[in-house]
C-alpha cells in the first residue's frame, strides 16, 4: 500500500496597525502586563467594538497579494468558546464571508515553481497571553496569569487548501506568506515574536485515492524547523498506523520540542460547537471597488513580482527565491549591482557570499553609506576581468568596509593588480618548470593534480599578481604543447 | 423536537453547572417555550435575506489611530486576584 | 399636566426666575425617595453626596446666568445596566454585586455635560430580562400605585422612581419592551427611540440587535428634552447611526391600529384606552384605520429565539476571570462552570441556555436562522405599513399591571406582557407608551404609538397631543406631595 500525505495550513498573521482591531488601545510590544487596555478589548460590560479601517485595508492588500477575490459584502461572526484569555469568551471572527476567497500563491521548492490554493482569508482579533504556574510542567500548573495587551490586537488567518504534499512544501508556503506580509508592510512577519502562528492540519490516504485521511491538527509549531519536524513525524505516525491497521483518531496534537514528537492534547468534551453566529455589534461590511482600489494602491511589492524581476536578471529559480527571501536592502542591492556588472551569477555569489560573509564575521548589520553598488560593481569588475585575484578582491571589500575607498586605486594603490602580461608570465612559469623537473617528469596529463601544485608554485612567486588562469594556460602548453 | 434537548449538552456549552433540581424545573420551562416557537416553522422565509442592523445600516469602520486607554490601575481595580499586574485564575490547562 | 413633580421645562424656568434653587429640587427628590424607598424599593444605590454637590454647582450656575440648558440641575435615575463611572453597576445581578464601573456609559456622558445631577441607580430584572423586577437578585420594586403589584420591567426601577417623584426622570433601556411596558404600569411616559439613535457604548448588552436606551419622564415634552441631550451618532458604537429624523407630510395624520393587537389575548380594559384616544384623534381631524400587520402574532416566537441567542454570547464574558463574582475552584473551567451557576438567577440562565441551544449545531437554521428570516419580513410590513400610515396605535400591553408571583409560574404568561412592545425592538422603530386612563382597580393604563424609523420627534409631537388631550391627572398612592 501506497501512501501518500496530504497537509492543509492555518495560519495567523498579527497585522502591524497602530491600534488594536476593535478598539483604540495601542499595539503593544511590552512585557509590562495589563497596560495597554480598555472597556472593549478587556471585555468589560457594556463596551462595544468598532472595526479598525487600517487592518480591513491590510487584510484586503494580503487576500490580493495572494490572488484572492475580495468578498464585497461581507460580516462579522461570533466564534463561541470558554477560555480565560478570551474577554468575552467569544472570538469576532469572520464565517461564512471571509474578506479573501479562492486565491492561491506561487511558492518555490529548490528549482522548481509550485502552487499553493488559498481557501479563505479572515480578519480576527486575538487573545490575551496565558502563563501557566507550577512546577515547570505543563499538567501541574498551580494557577495561570493572565496578560490582556495582546487582546484585540488585529490578526488575518490565511487557510490553505489541503493541498500540501510535504514538510518541505509547508515550509516553502510558510516562507513566501510571511515574505508576502512582510513586503506588504502589513505585518513585521516574525515567527519568533509569533507575528506568524501555523497549524497543520495532517492526514494521510492510499495513493490514488479521492479521499482523504483522517485528519489531525498539530499545534504548537514556532518555528519552520520545528513545522518540518512536526509534520515529517506526524506523518510517519500516521503512515504508520494505517499501516499497522491502527485507527486514527481526529484530534488535536501539540509537537513537544523536547521530545521530538506530537501529543495528543486533551480536549474539553463538546468544546468544537463555535456556534458561530453574525455579531449584532458590527453591520454588515461592504467593501467596495473604491476601498479596493485604495488597497491595491499600497501594494508595492510582492515576493512574486520580486522573484519575476530577479529571474529577469538572468539568475536561476533557487539564487532568485533566495534573494527574494533574504533582507530588503541584498534584494536591492543586488538589483542595481547588476545593472552594472551584467553578470548576474558572479554578482549575486560576491554579495551573498563574500559580503554577506564578512559582514557577519566582522558584526556589521547595515552596509557602510559608501559602500554603493557602483563600488561594489567595480570590485567585482576587478576580480572578473582577472584584473585582481579573488584573495585581492576579498582584501579590498574588507577595507571598504570600513573605509570610503575606490576599489581600483585602492587595487592599484596597493600594487593589487595581476598581470596579464604574457611574456612576464611565460619567464615566470619557464623558472618554475626548471626548478621542479622532478615533478615535470612525473606529470602525465594535463588533468594531473600536480599542475595545480605548479600553477600555486608561480603564484607564490609572483606573490599573487599573476591571474591563475592565465598562469595555468601558460603553463599547460609550455608542458604539453 | 424538544426530545433532541439534551440539557447537559447545553449547559456545558454555556459553561453553566446546573443542579439536577434546577434541571427538571430549567427543562420544563424551556421546552414550553421550544413549543410556542415551532409556530415559525410555518412561515415562508425561502427567499428572506438577512440584516443583522434593523435598519440595514452599513458598517463604518474606525481610522487607525490610538488613543490612551484605561489605567493600569482601572483596568485591575475588579479582578477577583492578582499577580505582578497579571490577573490571576485557577489552572487553565487540565 | 398636573402631576406631584412639575415639568423640566417649568422646573428650568423656576431655577430662571430664582424661585427655585436645584439643590432644593435635589433634596425634594431625595427626601421622596428616603420617604417612598423603603416600600417601593426603586433604588438600589441613592447618590447622596455627588448629587447635592452637582446641585450645588447648578446653582452657582443659575446664579451667574450660565445655566448649561433645560437638563441643569435635573435630578435623574439611571437604571442599573448603564455604566457610571466610580459607582457600581449591578445589573441586579450577583455576579456583579461588587462591580464598580471604570468608565461613563456615551449617555451618561452627554447628561453629565447637560448639568443634570443624577439621583442613584434604579432596579431591573437581572441583566433586564423579565417584566416585573421579580428577577432582581436585591429584592423587587413595588408599584407606586399600590405595592402589591408589580411596576412591570425590566426597568421597574426607573419607572416607580419617576412615578413616586423619587427622580424628575429617569434612563431606561427597552430590548422587548423594557421601558413602555413598565412605564404603562406605573402611569408614565416610556418613550424607546428608533434603533441607532442613542448610543449603546455603556449600556449592559442583553440583546444588542434590540436594545435601545430611552427616557422615562411624567410628561412627553421631559422625554423630549431627556431625547435631546442623548441621541446622536456615537463613533463607539458601530450600529449608532446618523440620524435624518422625518416629519409627516401632512398635518392631518393617518393612523393605523394594529388589528392583531385589539383581539384575544388583550384586555378589554387595555382596547377601550385604544378605542379612546382613536375617538379623540378623529375628533381633531385625524383619519384612524384598522389595519392588519398578520406576522406581529409571530414577534414573540422570534423574540423569544433572537434575545436568547444574542444574550447567550453576550453574557458570556460573565465568568469570574476579569471582574465580578469568583467561585473558588481547582481549575479554570470549574471555577467559571461554578461562577455561572451561582451568579445568574433562574430567567438569565434559562434564556442563556435556550440562546445556546438555538445557535448549536444541528438547530441554527431551524431556530435563530429562521428566527431572523422571519424578522426580516416583519420589517418588511412595517415598512409597507408606513407607506400608507403615519404612525400606528395600539395598547402598550395586554393588560394593566399584574400582582407578584401572579405570572412567575408559566414563562410563557410572563413572556406575553411584552406582546404589544415586542414588534418595535424587532423592527428598530420609535415608539412611545403614554398614560391615558385607569383600570377598574384603579391601575394605570396606557396607549402605544409607533412610528417609521427616524420619525422619532413627530411621534413625540402627537404623543404630546394626545397627552393634551386625555389629559390624564391621576396621581399614585406613594407620593409625597406637590413641590
Amino acid at each position: 500500500m501506497n501512501l501518500k500525505p496530504t497537509i492543509g495550513m492555518e495560519t495567523h498573521v498579527e497585522l502591524d496597525t497602530e491600534s488594536k482591531m476593535f478598539c483604540s488601545c495601542k499595539v503593544v510590544e511590552t512585557d509590562e502586563p495589563n497596560i495597554s487596555l480598555c472597556p472593549t478589548c478587556l471585555g468589560l460590560p457594556g463596551a462595544l467594538p468598532v472595526p479598525n479601517k487600517k487592518a480591513i485595508e491590510y487584510i484586503v492588500m494580503l487576500s490580493l497579494g495572494a490572488n484572492c477575490s475580495i468578498t464585497k459584502e461581507g460580516m462579522f461572526h461570533r466564534k463561541n468558546y470558554f477560555y480565560p484569555d478570551l474577554p468575552k469568551n467569544y472570538q469576532i471572527s469572520q464565517f461564512d464571508f471571509p474578506v479573501g476567497v479562492e486565491g492561491s500563491l506561487e511558492i518555490v521548492i529548490e528549482d522548481s515553481l509550485h502552487t499553493v490554493a488559498i481557501e479563505r482569508v479572515h480578519m480576527e482579533e486575538d487573545t490575551g497571553k496565558s502563563i501557566h504556574l507550577g512546577s515547570g510542567r505543563i499538567d501541574s500548573a498551580t494557577s495561570t496569569l493572565l496578560d490582556f495587551n495582546r487582546s484585540g490586537v488585529p490578526l488575518v488567518e490565511v487557510v490553505t487548501k489541503p493541498i500540501i504534499s510535504s514538510a518541505k512544501m509547508a515550509v516553502a508556503y510558510i516562507e513566501e506568506l510571511r515574505q508576502l506580509v512582510i513586503d506588504l508592510g502589513i505585518s513585521k512577519g516574525k515567527l519568533e515574536k509569533g507575528n506568524l502562528r501555523f497549524d497543520a492540519n495532517i492526514s494521510v490516504a492510499e495513493e490514488g485515492s479521492d479521499e482523504l485521511g483522517v485528519k489531525v491538527e498539530i499545534k504548537n509549531m514556532n518555528s519552520l524547523k520545528s513545522l518540518e519536524k512536526a509534520i515529517d513525524y506526524e506523518i510517519l505516525r500516521q503512515t504508520k498506523m494505517v499501516q499497522d491497521k491502527e485507527s486514527i483518531i481526529q484530534e488535536t496534537r501539540h509537537w513537544d520540542e523536547n521530545k521530538q514528537v506530537t501529543l495528543s492534547m486533551r480536549t474539553k468534551e463538546g468544546s468544537a460547537d463555535y456556534r458561530y453566529f453574525s455579531d449584532p455589534d458590527l453591520p454588515n461590511m461592504v467593501i467596495n471597488d473604491e476601498f479596493i482600489e485604495i488597497s491595491q494602491n499600497q501594494i508595492k511589492e510582492t515576493p512574486e513580482k520580486k522573484r519575476k524581476t530577479l529571474l529577469d536578471t538572468g539568475l536561476s529559480l533557487s539564487d532568485s527565491n533566495y534573494l527574494d527571501k533574504g533582507q530588503r536592502w541584498l534584494y536591492e542591492l543586488y538589483l542595481s549591482t547588476v545593472k552594472e556588472t551584467g553578470d548576474c551569477k558572479s554578482t549575486f555569489n560576491f554579495l551573498t557570499g563574500e559580503l554577506q560573509g564578512q559582514m557577519r564575521k566582522a558584526e556589521i548589520s547595515e552596509l557602510p553609506q559608501w559602500l554603493n553598488s557602483e563600488k561594489l560593481a567595480s570590485l567585482i569588475n576587478l576580480f572578473e576581468n582577472n584584473e585582481v585575484s579573488f584573495t585581492s578582491a576579498k582584501d579590498i571589500l574588507a577595507k571598504l568596509l570600513i573605509e570610503d575607498i575606490d576599489p581600483k586605486s585602492f587595487a592599484s594603490d596597493n600594487n593589487l593588480i595581476q598581470s596579464s602580461d604574457n611574456d612576464e608570465i611565460k619567464a615566470l612559469v619557464t623558472s618554475i618548470i626548471n626548478e621542479n623537473q622532478d615533478i615535470v617528469e612525473r606529470l602525465e596529463n594535463p588533468e594531473d593534480k600536480l599542475v595545480g601544485y605548479l600553477v600555486g608554485q608561480v603564484m607564490k612567486s609572483s606573490k599573487s599578481k599573476v591571474n591563475p588562469g592565465s598562469v595555468k594556460e601558460v603553463l599547460l602548453k609550455e608542458l604539453f604543447g | 423536537m424538544t426530545k433532541d434537548f439534551n440539557i447537559d449538552d447545553i449547559s456545558n456549552l454555556a459553561s453553566i453547572h446546573l443542579e439536577e433540581k434546577e434541571k427538571l424545573k430549567l427543562q420544563k420551562d424551556l421546552e414550553i417555550v421550544l413549543e410556542h416557537v415551532d409556530a415559525l416553522k410555518n412561515i415562508d422565509v425561502k427567499d428572506e435575506k438577512i440584516d443583522i442592523h434593523p435598519l440595514s445600516k452599513v458598517l463604518e469602520l474606525r481610522e487607525d489611530e490610538s488613543t490612551p486607554s484605561l489605567s493600569h490601575k482601572d483596568a485591575m481595580k475588579n479582578s477577583p486576584e492578582t499577580k505582578d499586574g497579571h490577573f490571576v485564575v485557577p489552572p487553565s490547562i487540565e | 399636566m398636573n402631576r406631584n413633580i412639575p415639568s423640566i421645562s417649568k422646573l428650568n424656568n423656576l431655577f430662571l426666575d430664582k424661585e427655585l434653587k436645584p439643590s432644593e429640587l435635589f433634596e425634594q427628590v431625595y427626601e421622596n425617595a428616603s420617604f417612598t424607598e423603603s416600600i417601593l424599593h426603586a433604588h438600589l444605590e441613592l447618590f447622596y453626596d455627588e448629587g447635592i454637590e452637582n446641585s450645588k454647582k447648578s446653582d452657582e450656575r443659575f446664579l451667574k446666568g450660565e445655566s448649561l440648558g433645560k437638563l441643569d440641575g435635573i435630578p435623574i435615575a439611571i437604571k442599573d445596566n448603564i455604566n457610571v463611572y466610580g459607582y457600581k453597576t449591578t445589573c441586579s445581578s450577583k455576579m456583579l454585586s461588587n462591580y464598580v464601573s471604570p468608565y461613563d456609559a456615551t449617555v451618561i456622558g452627554m447628561l453629565k455635560e447637560t448639568g443634570s445631577t443624577f439621583t442613584g441607580k434604579t432596579n431591573l430584572d437581572e441583566f433586564a430580562m423579565g417584566s416585573s423586577t421579580e428577577n432582581s437578585a436585591y429584592g423587587p420594586t413595588k408599584n407606586p400605585w399600590n405595592p402589591d403589584y408589580v411596576p412591570g420591567g425590566s426597568s421597574g426601577g426607573s419607572a416607580a422612581v419617576v412615578s413616586a417623584g423619587s427622580a424628575v426622570a429617569s434612563l431606561g433601556s427597552d430590548t422587548g419592551g423594557s421601558i413602555r411596558q413598565p412605564a404603562s404600569f406605573c402611569g408614565v411616559v416610556g418613550f424607546k427611540p428608533t434603533y441607532g439613535t442613542v448610543s449603546r457604548f455603556g449600556l449592559i448588552a442583553f440583546a444588542s440587535s434590540l436594545d435601545q436606551i430611552g427616557p422615562i419622564t411624567n410628561t412627553v415634552d421631559d422625554a423630549r428634552i431627556i431625547f435631546d441631550n442623548i441621541q446622536g451618532y456615537d463613533p463607539k458604537d458601530a450600529t449608532s447611526i446618523k440620524p435624518e429624523y422625518t416629519e409627516p407630510k401632512n398635518k392631518k395624520l393617518k393612523i393605523g391600529i394594529i388589528k392583531e393587537l385589539m383581539q384575544e389575548g388583550v384586555s378589554e380594559d387595555s382596547q377601550n384606552e385604544v378605542n379612546k384616544v382613536t375617538q379623540l384623534l378623529e375628533n381633531s381631524g385625524h383619519e384612524v384605520v384598522e389595519t392588519s400587520l398578520p406576522l406581529t402574532e409571530m414577534a414573540l416566537s422570534v423574540y423569544y429565539l433572537i434575545a436568547p441567542a444574542e444574550c447567550s454570547a453576550n453574557l458570556s464574558r460573565f465568568d469570574g476571570v476579569r471582574f465580578g463574582l469568583r467561585e473558588p475552584a481547582s481549575g479554570s473551567y470549574e471555577m467559571m462552570n461554578k461562577t455561572r451557576a451561582v451568579g445568574f438567577g433562574e430567567e438569565v440562565k434559562k434564556r442563556i441556555l435556550l440562546g445556546t441551544y438555538a445557535l448549536s449545531a444541528g438547530y441554527f437554521d431551524e431556530y435563530y436562522g429562521r428566527a431572523l428570516k422571519v424578522r426580516s419580513k416583519i420589517i418588511s410590513d412595517f415598512q409597507k405599513a408606513f407607506d400608507d400610515f403615519d404612525f400606528l396605535i395600539s395598547p402598550t400591553t395586554p393588560s394593566p399591571a399584574f400582582k407578584f408571583g401572579e405570572k412567575t409560574e408559566n414563562p410563557l404568561e410572563m413572556y406575553l406582557s411584552d406582546l404589544c412592545t415586542i414588534p418595535a425592538n424587532l423592527a428598530g422603530l420609535p415608539a412611545i407608551s403614554i398614560p391615558t386612563g385607569l383600570s377598574n382597580n384603579n391601575m394605570p393604563l396606557s396607549i402605544q404609538l409607533m412610528g417609521k424609523p427616524c420619525s422619532d420627534y413627530s411621534l413625540l409631537d402627537l404623543a404630546e397631543s394626545i397627552e393634551d388631550m386625555v389629559s390624564f391627572n391621576h396621581l399614585p398612592k406613594m407620593t409625597k406631595g406637590d413641590i
